[in-house]
């Protein structure tokens, strides 16, 4: 393998990483604050991937890709608050939460794929890329959309953090997440900081649709995949540490990107999963997991 | 009579289908500090939870300043001022101490006051000012009491309520805390106090009340200095 | 002996009757088809409560030990050439094989880990199924497997008689293998590890052993439906592994109820005949099925099977009393 080819599959490994930070951040921002599993993730994303391409692509629309990304992220919110209030709310005090809640947000996942198919149809549709062109980048040339999705994905995250760390409903977020009572008696309305979590949540998957939607098609099944990989790479950094899953994520991209190369696309899928157990098999809650 | 600040009037309460405080009554009058004592499980904290909105009364009324408080939620409640400092509380382990001082002014009636607050918190607890950017779960169990009560004091209480806040600490920090405790009790905030060692609610409190089996069983004026003993006594005699 | 005649088990012996006598009575084929597909369902979804309810394992991986006697089966018969009557048992043994394969990480985790592992691994499956076109056919599947024949009785020609009887007789020994499970020692250790997991250590039980016999043991009868599945409609696809299949299996099991045997094989009955009842408005039978699943759950979490067994105290009423009196009275 040259330096070419080294640098191109780093690169590669680099922009999934990217994506998979996004999504992965997401469903570990709901189990910390809420303690469950959102199966519904990947249909977020491919919802907002459609939102966008209805509002912004020509074929749709045509009002341009900031009104589509602009409708998209505020849908998104609204749809993450949304299922908090029917998928989770209920269930909140049960004690078969966890379970009950893999199955609604399963449930979701299917009720709203088959939305899509119903409104969209299963054609394949495209996003345009954010920025047309190629750079050279190393000695590499690759596309500027990428480009983008390397630089963009860390610093949505640095916001996520930064406003989990100063803004005041971000650490009530965590707060909340640590001690539910404690939060009630500090007078901190408990409901609407779980909806706003989801709604971020829900936010954060809708924009890595945005991003992987003008790189691959978008077809109603458009984040079952990614959904798995995110929740590899939830498994692989341990729920709960948001710092752990970024981390993560960008390990089971790169990882993925040399299996792609070497050991070929087939069986990359088994590599991963052979990964996550052996971590799991060392380190049953991940590997910076806590609970 | 002035109108007490808050008046507790029957009160019956439980949890699923176990019924803890049976038919509760007590006031707090205005400029009166009140302790609260009695046997483990028998519903000190129980009456707390209640007042402070986290349980809904069976039956029953509880009164803030002659307004009814007892179907509101606990964030209306912290907004009018009675603020719960709960029982042996690490209030939010993997936050700093700084942040979860903070979070103690979350209610919107304490946040325009919330540096002179925090300031004031840190005057009285110098400890929690050396290690305010150490994560909570480092504190050790004195500091948790003074960042729990601290974090009590941001919310800006019109009446504040302790629970058990000297529960497994050693006597030199104790005395500590008696300090801290009478100096908020001193700047003029209604305090009721639950606590296991009398001699620590007598140090305090002007009105003692012990609540047995979920009913006011005692109801004493601490300024007639009992001591330790004849409580006791009293408690067996009655029994 | 007496029992077998009296309350519930009089109940199960009537319908069985009927699903017998059925296809005497109503002529069309249409009808058989639709309950084979339900005995099939019916399987799957019982034999995952064993996991699911009874054992409180969050499997959900269930649905790849069905895909992997389906393709297991398929593989055997049609490109090794074994006769399907001995494939189909074998697919039991290869789902089996796949329940070992997922235990292995699974047995340490916990709660949602288990969820998230079972999931993963039932995504893989379908990743491989579709790589491994050489021998899976990948996106398009296996087509045209060998029917059942007996001689030069051809399984495919008759009018579905033959699946009929064949997949009722597995979902009866299913049935009777679930029911004898369930009430033999091990049936109680594993709802004991559920319902108190340190307890139950303490007493003895092996949580890895308990839970690895728990898998292999539900996935049995599960990859061989998912052999009878595929030889039946002559087709192993990786649809299955959709989150259509999923939702269907999901649905039988919650609307039926979880710790039961006979709810999930009610619930079969229901769903599969809903869902056949829907089959004209495409997507939206899933939007149906899926919310039908989640109004279960908010409105109904006990299922059918719990309104059968209020219906069923309440009309034996007088003698639950009793025995009811006769417990307080010796507290």
């Amino acid at each position: 393998m040259d330096i070419g080819t080294a640098q191109s599959v780093l690169l590669s490994g680099i922009v999934l990483g990217s994506l998979y930070a996004l999504m992965a951040t997401g469903l570990s921002l709901i189990w910390t604050t809420l303690g469950i599993f959102n199966f519904a993730h990947g249909v977020f994303m491919t919802i907002g991937a459609f939102i966008a391409w209805q509002i912004g692509a020509d074929l749709g629309w045509g009002m341009g890709p900031a009104a589509g990304i602009a409708v998209a992220m505020a849908a998104l919110i609204g749809l993450g608050c949304l299922s908090e209030f029917i998928l989770v709310r209920p269930f909140l005090r049960r004690p078969d939460v966890v379970l009950v809640a893999v199955i609604t947000t399963l449930s979701a996942a299917i009720f709203l794929e088959n939305s899509a198919l119903l409104v969209w149809g299963g054609r394949y549709k495209q996003l345009p890329p954010l920025i047309e062109g190629k750079v050279g980048m190393l000695s590499t040339a690759i596309s500027t959309h990428e480009v983008l999705i390397i630089a963009v994905a860390p610093l949505t995250l640095f916001a996520l953090w930064a406003f989990l760390k100063f803004a005041r409903t971000g650490s009530a977020i965590r707060a909340v997440a640590q001690n539910r009572e404690s939060a009630l008696l500090m007078g901190m309305n408990v409901p609407v900081l779980y909806s706003l979590a989801f709604g971020l949540s829900a936010a954060l998957a809708g924009f890595a649709g945005i991003l992987l939607g003008s790189i691959r098609f978008i077809t109603p099944g458009l984040g079952n995949e990614p959904l798995v990989k995110a929740l590899i790479v939830a498994i692989f950094g341990g729920l709960g540490s948001l710092g752990g899953t970024i981390g993560a994520a960008y390990v089971i991209g790169l990882m993925e990107a040399i299996s792609m190369f070497f050991i070929g696309l087939y069986w990359t899928p088994a590599v991963l999963f052979g990964v996550m157990i052996s971590v799991l098999l060392v380190r049953p809650t991940g590997l910076f997991g806590k609970r | 009579m002035a109108e007490p600040i808050l008046d507790v009037r029957e009160v019956s309460v439980g949890y699923g289908k176990t019924q803890v405080l049976w038919d509760i009554s007590l006031t707090v009058p205005e400029d009166q500090r009140i302790g609260l004592f009695g046997p483990n499980g028998h519903g000190k904290t129980t009456l707390l939870r209640t007042i402070s909105g986290l349980l809904r009364p069976w039956s029953g009324e509880v009164h803030l300043r002659g307004e009814r408080i007892d179907k509101a939620l606990p964030r209306a409640i912290v907004d009018r001022g009675i603020v719960q400092v709960p029982q042996g509380n690490v209030l939010f382990p993997e936050l700093t101490v700084a942040e979860n001082l903070r979070l103690g002014a979350y209610c919107r009636r304490a946040r325009p006051r919330l540096a002179d607050n925090l300031a004031r918190v840190y005057d009285l607890f110098p400890r929690l000012k050396e290690r305010r950017r150490q994560q909570a779960k480092t504190l050790s169990g004195g500091e948790r009491q003074m960042l729990a009560i601290g974090a009590g004091l941001m919310g800006e209480p019109t009446m504040l309520m302790l629970d058990e806040p000297t529960l497994g600490l050693a006597p030199k920090l104790k005395d500590e805390l008696l300090e801290a405790i009478g100096d908020i009790a001193g700047s003029g905030v209604p305090l009721m106090l639950v606590e296991q060692d009398l001699e620590f609610l007598l140090a305090l409190t002007d009105r003692l009340y012990m609540i047995n089996h979920g009913v006011v069983a005692l109801d004493l004026d601490a300024s007639e200095s009992f001591d330790h003993d004849q409580i006791i006594q009293m408690y067996f005699g009655k029994e | 002996m007496r029992d077998l005649l009296t309350g519930p088990n009089l109940a199960r012996l009537i319908c069985l009757l009927i699903l017998i006598l059925l296809p005497l009575v109503v002529p069309s084929p249409y009808i058989r088809h639709l309950l084979i597909i339900t005995f099939i369902y019916a399987m799957v979804a019982s034999n995952w409560d064993l996991s699911l309810g009874y054992a409180g394992v969050f499997n959900f991986g269930h649905i790849a030990f069905f895909a992997a006697g389906c393709y297991g089966s398929a593989i055997l018969s049609k490109t090794i050439g074994i006769t399907p009557w001995l494939t189909i048992p074998l697919a039991g043994i290869i789902g089996v094989i796949a329940a070992l394969i997922v235990c292995l990480p699974v047995l340490r985790l916990k709660g949602i880990y288990v969820v998230l592992v079972t999931f993963a691994f039932s995504q893989l499956c379908f990743q491989l199924v579709l790589s491994q076109e050489e021998i899976t056919g990948g996106s398009m599947g296996m087509p045209l497997l060998p029917p059942l024949k007996i001689g030069d009785y051809n399984f495919a020609r008759d009018g579905k008689f033959g699946y009929y009887y064949v997949g009722l007789f597995l979902l009866v020994l299913s049935t009777i293998y679930l029911h004898r499970l369930v009430r033999s020692r091990f049936g109680t250790s594993i709802v004991a590890l559920r319902d108190n997991e340190d307890y139950a250590i303490s007493r003895g039980i092996s949580l890895a052993r308990q839970r690895m016999l728990t898998l292999g043991l539900s996935a049995f009868f599960t990859g061989v439906a998912g052999g009878f599945y595929s030889t039946y409609v002559r087709v192993a696809s990786p649809e299955i592994f959709g989150f259509g299949f999923l939702s269907l299996a999901l649905s039988m099991l919650l609307l039926g109820g979880l710790n039961s045997i006979y709810g999930p094989i009610l619930g079969a009955f229901v769903i599969t005949l809903l869902s056949e009842a829907m089959v004209d408005l495409g997507p939206m039978r899933f939007l149906i099925i899926s919310a039908l699943i989640i109004l279960m759950l908010l409105f109904y979490p006990g299922g059918l099977n719990n309104a059968l067994q209020q219906a069923y105290k309440w009309s034996s009423r007088s003698g639950a009393a009793a025995r009811l009196f006769r417990t307080n009275a010796r507290n």
